[in-house]
């Protein structure tokens, strides 16, 4: 109370010092005045009386002193002068200040830029209750590292088993079209088990949560999302209990889930959550590895402890179901933010370690400067320490200077920050979970704050601690002009480690654009110019059965469009990421059941390999004849020949593939017909996969093939066309995911390319700062150096000694921070391993580019400074001082 | 300076303001001064200024409150008088003054 009390009357006084100031003289006079009348009334004569009231009462400026340290904060106030002094300093060399805080706004508003993503990313928690318990579990093979997708009868197998988890939820992508509103839309879905809801901690806004009883096979209930509420229901609280056609069928929707909830995390677009009720093809097959698995961790349960558990149950299913469970006798346990994550932490990792090294590189330059600037100010520093200025306080201000520049240099970063955040997100579009939350705010702005002043310390308390050791004397005796002994080198020292970081990061850049280059060129096996791809559902309520039929009237009429050179259906679009995977009988090679290769299954129509312009190697392409009644066939790609039939002609051999064609008899088995190139799925693939395409004809259950679309106009001009033409065929199935092929894979390169930009820009960034370094480094020593210079020419010294004398300097520099450079970039290269596609991480070709680049950019920089040195005119140089 | 004279001890002025504004009511720091140095006759040096922080102090902590007014000399002065915590803490700090004299007394009794 009384301290606050105190406090408040102190910080009032900050506000108040001119009137309370006069306060006081006044106070303070009439104090003397009172004692001279008292003296006076004494008989003292008027001189003795002023004396006495002096005397008595002690020395006036010290009250005054003691007085004002008890009115306010002295420490604050001293603070005060210094940054008034720090500002006027600042003014005083326009262009110094300029050049550090552009320099430092360069290197905090890039590192703010990163850290806000980062912080997004990584460092804030999962938006539900006590996330440190939340774990994600897979499936995996004893000894893999890559975790897999886990079948229901598993699933149900560790619910019911398990005693490390509270609740043990299995969560599916799905998607319905939403019917009987005014016009049916495309909704993203997830397919989850019921008690997702307590596992996560949350509450509907509206309703309820799924029961156990939900689960139930026939049982159909959804959870919808506050912002699907909103648009398609007016936010209706009737809605609680209504029900709604989703692909075709009659759902319950038992709640309504709040604004900011997502699940999962990466997939902000959900608007509806089932219950894995609405699985029921899968729910029986042991083989069907469909779901990931998140759980909530009982308290006191490690996720260690977990791990070692689930591992102990999958091992016992394989040994008990080894037809299905041979390769997924083990499972993993890792904190769901770090699954979620994945590599992409590793990516994070490396873009803010780069944009620390920009930072520190900025500094480099900084400090320098400051050490140059300080050599200039001895004499100023030497006059004060002559008033009487103690160390401690030419440090201060020095510090002070620094300070005041590196908030400054922090406020305009963050300026840049603002500016470039927005953009960084463009490029990373949603290749990063999480990112797109990103944004400046309070903590971010901390950040920034910090990383300046943290700045302005480091390259403000060298310089500082050089000029306050100040010799007084022969400072003086000089005329202010001595030098700093023994700091060159550490000029010198700074330029070499500012080359060396620039090396590392350059080389990390080099490799990363040698790589996305890389990935732009790799053929992808089909010709995706003029192709466009878009979607829409053949919902089994109205569709089973009739999908051949339904499409090939379809597609004919899809080419009669104006503009489509051909057109064709996938089930899976190459370059999405998707892909199906589905195991094979081979009766040439027999194995147990659980053993059985598998390859990657492919679903098309006839003409999927013309529109995509696929090479086919032998044979020949589906026909619209190979129907449910013609002898079932498939296709397989050179990768799956060289697998399964190296050396021989897989031409006519039969296999069966593990996919039901809808006959009780289970799946056929099919004669390969033909064989075709390889085809990427993913744009960051590394090796081509084995693949089966199969007729989409002859398994008419399955749901549902994407269109392809070549075309002889713009593609994405055809977007309104397809649209028509899919609704006059039924107006409640909305088209969906429109793209031009082009488009689908830049989307996919969106991470390299984001990374290969951001080391990109950071490079280039720290080549021009290395080289405005090294430039300034170069000039002010030539400039100290005039006199001597100039003394060289005078005993006869050539131009070209001189010149030669400041490149060698230069190049002795350049060549010790780019060894250095050279060394931690081999040894830190393996990081970018996983980032990198078609190079090593110790490219040489990259390093040897590097080094050239950095070693001729360099060397320019000192050019200019060493031709200057060489045009001294030595009459002129002598007489400089 | 006398040799026989002791310093004012740090937070014994204090007390000794707020006795002299609970005996003479409201007084202005030369007031203050002159009736600290008439009481303690010649025992105490002090000077004068050293009041000024003091009653800094306790205007900060809301014990005692100032206002300008006239003095006797018919010049403006800054008066000073007790508040309603001051008078509260007069006993306080008189009981805490006295408990401390007392224990020095007992450190300085001729042990027997």
């Amino acid at each position: 109370m009384n301290l606050l009390r105190i406090l408040l009357a102190r910080c009032a006084a900050l506000f108040r010092r001119g009137k309370l100031d006069a306060d006081l003289n006044e106070e303070l006079r009439a104090h003397i005045e009172l004692a001279i009348h008292e003296n006076l009334h004494h008989g003292m004569s008027p001189g003795e009386a002023r004396t006495a009231a002096l005397r008595a009462f002690g020395g006036v400026t010290q009250t005054r002193e003691t007085y004002r340290e008890q009115r306010s904060f002295p420490l604050l106030q001293q603070l005060g002068r210094d940054l008034r002094f720090g500002l006027r300093q600042i003014r005083k060399s326009p262009g110094f200040s300029v050049v550090v805080i552009v320099t430092l706004a360069l290197g905090v508003g890039a590192n703010t830029t990163v850290f806000s993503i980062v912080d997004a990313v990584m460092l804030r928690p999962l938006p539900y209750a006590q996330p440190q318990q939340l774990v994600e579990v897979s499936s995996a093979d004893a000894g893999s590292p890559v975790a897999r997708s886990v079948s229901y009868p598993d699933f149900f197998d560790w619910r019911e088993q398990n005693h490390s988890f509270e609740h043990l939820v299995s969560y599916d992508d799905n998607s319905y079209t939403l019917t009987g509103i005014t016009r049916a839309v495309h909704l993203d879905a997830e397919i989850v088990s019921w008690d997702l809801l307590p596992m996560l901690g949350i509450q509907p806004e509206l309703g309820r949560g799924f029961v156990a009883g939900e689960e139930k096979l026939g049982s159909r209930v959804v959870l919808i999302s506050h912002s699907l509420w909103m648009s398609q229901f007016g936010g209706d609280t009737s809605i609680v209990g209504r029900t709604i056609h989703l692909g075709g069928e009659a759902f319950t929707v038992v709640g309504v889930m709040p604004p900011s909830f997502r699940f999962p995390v990466d997939k902000p677009q959900n608007s509806l959550w089932t219950t894995l009720a609405v699985d029921s093809d899968a729910l029986k097959n042991r083989g069907s590895h469909s779901q990931a698995v998140m759980g909530r961790l009982r308290p006191g349960v490690s996720v260690a402890q977990a791990d070692q558990e689930m591992k102990a149950i999958a091992g016992r299913l394989a040994m008990q179901y080894p037809d299905t469970n041979t390769h997924n006798n083990s499972a993993k346990v890792q904190l769901e933010l770090r699954a979620i994550l994945g590599e992409t932490r590793t990516l994070m990792l490396v873009v803010l370690g780069a944009v620390a090294f920009v930072l520190l590189i900025a500094c480099g330059n900084i400090a320098n400067l400051q050490l140059a600037r300080v050599r200039d100010r001895q004499r100023e520093i030497a006059v004060r320490c002559a008033l009487g200025a103690t160390r401690a306080s030419v440090l201060r201000q020095l510090i002070t200077e620094s300070l005041v520049l590196s908030i400054a240099g922090g406020l305009v970063g963050c300026a840049v920050a603002f500016v470039s955040v927005p953009g960084v997100l463009a490029l990373i579009g949603n290749s990063v979970p999480r990112a797109a939350n990103a944004g400046v705010d309070l903590g971010v702005l901390g950040f920034a704050l910090a990383t300046s002043l943290l700045s302005g310390l480091v390259f403000g308390i060298v310089p500082a601690t050089a000029a306050s050791k100040t010799d007084l004397v022969k400072t003086l005796q000089r005329g202010g002009q001595a030098r700093i002994y023994g700091h060159d080198w550490l000029r010198m020292a700074v330029l070499v480690a500012q080359v060396a970081l620039g090396v590392v990061l350059t080389a990390g850049a080099g490799l990363l654009t040698t790589s996305f280059v890389k990935l732009i060129r790799t053929d992808e096996g089909f010709n995706p110019d003029h192709v466009l791809t878009f979607a829409f559902d053949t919902p089994d309520s109205s569709y089973k059965n009739r999908r051949p039929q339904v499409y090939r009237q379809y597609f004919e009429k899809l080419r009669a469009l104006p503009g489509v050179e051909s057109a064709a259906g996938s089930m899976i679009l190459p370059m999405t990421d998707d892909d199906a995977h589905i195991s094979f009988e081979n009766p040439e090679r027999p194995v147990a059941k659980g053993l059985r290769p598998n390859a990657e299954l492919m679903p098309v129509t006839p003409g999927f390999f013309q529109t995509m312009q696929i090479s086919q190697i032998e044979g020949r392409d589906f026909t619209e004849a190979d129907n449910m009644q013609a002898p079932q066939v498939m296709i397989v790609n050179q990768a799956f020949v060289k697998t399964y039939f190296p050396g021989e002609d897989p031409l006519g051999k039969k296999l069966k593939p593990g996919a039901g064609n809808g006959s009780p008899d289970g799946p056929p088995w099919r004669q390969i017909i033909g064989v075709v190139g390889n085809v990427r799925h993913s744009a960051t693939q590394r090796e081509m996969q084995p693949a089966m395409y199969l007729p989409a004809s002859q398994l008419p259950n399955w749901c549902c093939v994407s269109s392809v679309v070549r075309t002889s106009v713009d593609p994405i001009s055809l977007e309104p066309a397809v649209r028509k033409l899919v609704a006059s065929m039924d107006s409640d199935i909305p088209v969906t995911d429109v793209r031009t092929m082009p488009d689908m894979i830049s989307m996919r390169l969106a991470q390299p390319r984001f990374t290969t930009v951001l080391l990109g820009s950071f490079s280039v960034l720290s080549l021009i700062l290395t080289v405005v370094g090294l430039y300034g480094v170069m000039a002010y020593s030539v400039t100290q150096r005039t006199r001597e210079i100039g003394l060289r020419f005078a005993l006869g010294a050539q131009r070209g000694a001189v010149l030669g004398m400041v490149l060698r300097t230069a190049a002795t520099l350049l060549g010790a921070g780019i060894a250095i450079g050279l060394l931690a970039a081999l040894a830190f290269g393996p990081i970018l391993a996983m980032m990198l596609y078609g190079t090593g991480p110790r490219n040489p070709a990259v390093l040897a580019a590097v080094t050239v680049v950095t070693a001729l950019a360099g060397l320019l920089a000192a050019y200019i400074p060493a031709a200057r040195a060489a045009s001294v005119d030595p009459m002129r140089a002598l007489r400089t001082e | 300076m006398g040799e026989n004279k002791s310093d004012v001890l740090q937070g014994t002025l204090d007390l000794m303001v707020l006795k002299t504004l609970e005996a003479m009511g409201p007084l202005h720091g030369y007031g203050i001064a002159r009736r600290i140095e008439q009481v303690s006759g010649d025992a105490l040096s002090m000077n004068q200024g050293t009041i000024y922080p003091a009653l800094l102090r306790l205007e900060q902590r809301g014990w005692i409150k100032a206002e300008w007014g006239t003095s006797e000399a018919n010049r403006r002065a800054k008066f000073y008088s007790l508040s309603r915590i001051g008078r509260k803490k007069i006993e306080e700090e008189t009981e805490n003054w006295e408990r401390i004299a007392a224990t020095m007394a007992r450190f300085l009794a001729p042990s027997n």
